[in-house]
């Protein structure tokens, strides 16, 4: 029997941060089966590309860390089988750079088979600029909320 | 002395004759172990149930049939559905998904859905791309 759990509208969602480096970047580039000189791996690839003194990591690791804080908060047996994300990238993350990633319940919704729960999600780097800002939802079983009265 | 440089085939992009819809070349990988465990070192998280977000499988089959000056991700969207295995060869369809102009900017919207051998539904990806990427500089240097 899965166990029960209450969401609310306003419940803010456990906060997760994460220190960007350099072999960070370059490992998930290559896991992906990218290969040769990037924006992401090559300083002068991204000067020349991008216009940038530095590398900048994939908005996709946001995106990674955004699911890592929705999965923490929802269960990985519920988020990774029914999980939404969409983020805006809003600024450049870099190597060096240290992302807090936060978010808070803004609605709950019954569908046919479950409760959506939706969140807002949001990204500042260490000078407390937003660099990434969306939403997500999570789609929760009925099975785990409590019995309707 | 002999050229080793091979022709790049691709078509450069014409933007204002992209056509919303069409279906980009679908392809396969096998998920291996190690690439899931370099993604899980690199985004530090050994729980990290999405490996097949690092393998950018929308905008690769673009860059398959387009060259462009580059570009950005200005925003990306990611449904889980089931969380891929080691071991299981991946089948990728992407397309052509949405275009559109902002601010003197040109986007292009790419989405792709993953599938593995035993037909499980793995994911669904959704990138917003502006193809000024230069712009990125003006801003940030």
């Amino acid at each position: 029997m899965a166990m029960t759990r209450t969401f609310k509208v306003g419940d803010e969602i456990p906060s997760l941060t994460k220190t960007m480096t350099q072999e960070a970047i370059n490992l998930f580039e290559k896991s992906g089966g990218a290969t040769g000189p990037s924006q992401f791996t090559d300083t002068e690839t991204a000067r020349h590309t991008l216009g940038t003194h530095s590398t900048v990591a994939s908005g996709r690791m946001s995106l990674t860390f955004a699911i890592e804080l929705l999965r923490r908060y929802f269960g990985a047996d519920i988020y990774n089988r029914g999980g939404i994300v969409d983020l805006r990238f809003l600024r450049p993350v870099r190597p060096g750079d240290s992302i807090t990633f936060t978010g808070k319940v803004t609605g709950i919704t019954k569908e046919a088979n479950g409760q959506r729960v939706s969140v807002e999600v949001s990204a500042k780097n260490q000078k407390g600029d937003t660099t990434a800002a969306g939403g997500g939802s999570c789609l929760v079983p009925s099975g785990y909320f409590p019995p309707e009265e | 002395m002999a050229q080793t440089q091979t022709e790049d085939k691709r078509k450069l992009l014409d933007w204002d004759k992209l056509e919303i819809g069409e279906k980009l070349p679908s392809f396969s990988y096998v998920l291996t172990q190690e690439m899931i465990d370099e993604y899980r070192k690199g985004v530090m998280d050994p729980e990290a149930g999405f490996p097949t977000i690092s393998h950018k499988v929308d905008v690769r089959p673009y860059q398959s049939v387009y060259r462009d000056n580059g570009s950005v991700n200005a925003r990306c969207a990611f449904h889980c559905y089931n969380s891929p295995i080691a071991g299981k060869r991946i089948t990728v369809q992407a397309w052509i998904a949405d275009k559109y102009a902002r601010r003197g900017k040109n986007y292009i919207v790419t989405e792709a859905v993953s599938v593995d051998e035993d037909g499980r539904l793995l994911d669904r990806v959704i990138t917003h791309e502006l193809k000024q990427p230069n712009e990125v500089g003006k801003k940030w240097q």
